[in-house]
């Protein structure tokens, strides 16, 4: 079979056209650019320049005019990015201004270092150009999944076939609901007011009460929930203290005045 | 049941790609060395019979595909989201860690020019890097490398596919090469290039 579309995607997804509008002034869309090497290197190869012999006063100017636009509306950190090499290629010119030996190693080339640079991160473009081409030829490939599952629904979109009486008669037809069971909790034969009071006369003729004698007489569950509700509640009030010395030890309950103070200020717990 | 049918139930019914040692599983008596044989024998049948898919082999796994030539009729329909293509910012950052790993952040950056720590976040989150260690320098930095998903991604076997660098100039000519035929109307000659020996 022949492939309808076979010329790979990748090589369209690079820059459509040079961002650089006419020759000088630049006007550069620094959006497009990833960062100031990106930038110094579009002006350096659209300008056909010789990487290893730049022309930094000319380069620089240029760059400082292509950020100018657009620094305002930059953020910060990018901001910085773009400045920071900026201020490079200014040093670098300013090297380049002092005397120097006729004669000079390419190490000693100011310049040097800013080509490096500059071809390794050329280097790495070009390793992009080789991913975003594997990216594509595998983004032809369709695994098991790929088409969305139909929803679940399997009611049918067709119009009801169906008159209102008919439908009238199958409502009529549905079974009254059963009423439903009422079921009473049976009532706390024990109530928290009554505890309340208890503890209130127990306070009349001791100081500390035991909290077994709120509730061990009677010896039953409804009685114990009623005098833990009401010793809660009454501590809740700072109308009583409660001391226990360990887990499981016996629990004392001391009486409060209205102020909130038992003359003690030893720990709660 | 033959080992060949074993497998490709195996592979026919997974939606990523399964390591020889996970196809064994479905098995007691089928060897990773029996997987691989009916693979290369589902493979060979696939191709003579002109089927519409194919076993790739991806990271250290295999997965049943499309072949690349049907994407245009697959494309029409509703598909489940996939991973999308990346950024420039991502690709870069990819390009740099895939050929010098294990990296850091700070050598990327310098490589770079930018900030690279938000799009190394990114590129951790898709499982595309992975934190493989920590370097010497000051603070121990995190070091990054390439995941098995990152060969899925790019439907790679192995990194080895990669070119070497010094070949990049020339397999980039070629591409450019081939994407002007491409473009002249000619029938594409690489389409076929994931995992496929």
């Amino acid at each position: 079979m022949t492939v309808d579309t076979a010329a790979p995607q990748i090589l369209t997804r690079t820059r459509p056209r040079s961002p650089i509008v006419g020759a000088e002034p630049f006007f550069v869309e620094l959006d497009r650019f990833q960062g100031p090497l990106d930038l110094l290197l579009h002006l350096i190869r659209a300008q056909d320049i010789d990487i290893f012999d730049i022309p930094i006063a000319r380069i620089t100017k240029q760059f400082l005019g292509a950020i100018n636009e657009g620094l305002d509306d930059m953020q910060l950190e990018r901001a910085g990015e773009f400045l920071e090499m900026a201020a490079s290629l200014v040093r670098i010119k300013a090297q380049l201004l002092l005397p120097r030996p006729d004669r000079l190693d390419w190490e000693e080339d100011p310049r040097a270092e800013l080509v490096r640079r500059l071809l390794e991160y050329e280097h790495f473009q070009d390793v992009v150009h080789v991913l975003q081409r594997a990216e594509a030829q595998r983004g032809r490939h369709f695994g098991k999944g790929f088409i969305e599952p139909r929803p679940m629904s399997v009611a049918s979109r067709d119009a009801l076939q169906l008159t209102l009486a008919e439908l009238l008669e199958a409502a009529v037809r549905i079974p009254e609901p059963p009423p439903p069971i009422r079921v009473r909790p049976p009532s706390l034969v024990v109530t928290v007011e009554e505890k309340v009071s208890l503890i209130q006369r127990l306070f009349e003729k001791a100081k500390r009460i035991s909290f077994k004698r709120l509730f061990g007489p009677w010896g039953t569950r409804a009685h114990a929930t009623a005098a833990l509700l009401a010793v809660l509640e009454m501590a809740k009030q700072q109308a009583v203290r409660i001391e226990q010395a360990a887990p499981f030890a016996p629990i004392w309950l001391f009486s409060r005045g209205p102020d909130g103070a038992d003359g003690s200020d030893g720990d709660q717990s | 049941m033959t080992p060949e049918q074993i497998v490709e139930a195996t592979l026919f019914a997974s939606q990523t790609p399964l390591t020889a040692a996970e196809i064994a599983r479905a098995d007691g008596e089928l060897s990773t060395g029996a997987v691989r044989q009916a693979i290369a024998t589902l493979r060979e049948a696939y191709e003579n019979e002109g089927r519409a898919f194919q076993i790739y082999e991806l990271g250290d796994g295999f997965q049943v595909l499309t072949r690349p030539e049907f994407a245009p009729y697959l494309e029409r329909f509703d598909s489940v989201p996939r991973a999308p293509y990346l950024s420039a910012a991502a690709l870069e950052t990819l390009a740099i860690v895939v050929y010098r790993q294990p990296i850091g952040r700070i050598e990327i950056e310098e490589v770079r020019g930018v900030s690279a720590s938000s799009v190394l976040r990114t590129l951790v989150d898709w499982e595309l890097i992975e934190v493989v260690g920590r370097g010497e320098g000051l603070g121990r930095p995190l070091l990054y490398g390439t995941t098995t998903r990152f060969l899925d991604h790019f439907g790679m076997k192995e990194l080895a596919e990669l070119p070497p660098p010094e070949e990049l100039p020339v397999v980039l000519a070629e591409l450019q090469e081939a994407f002007d035929l491409g473009a002249a109307g000619e029938t594409s000659t690489a389409d076929d290039a994931v995992g496929v020996e």
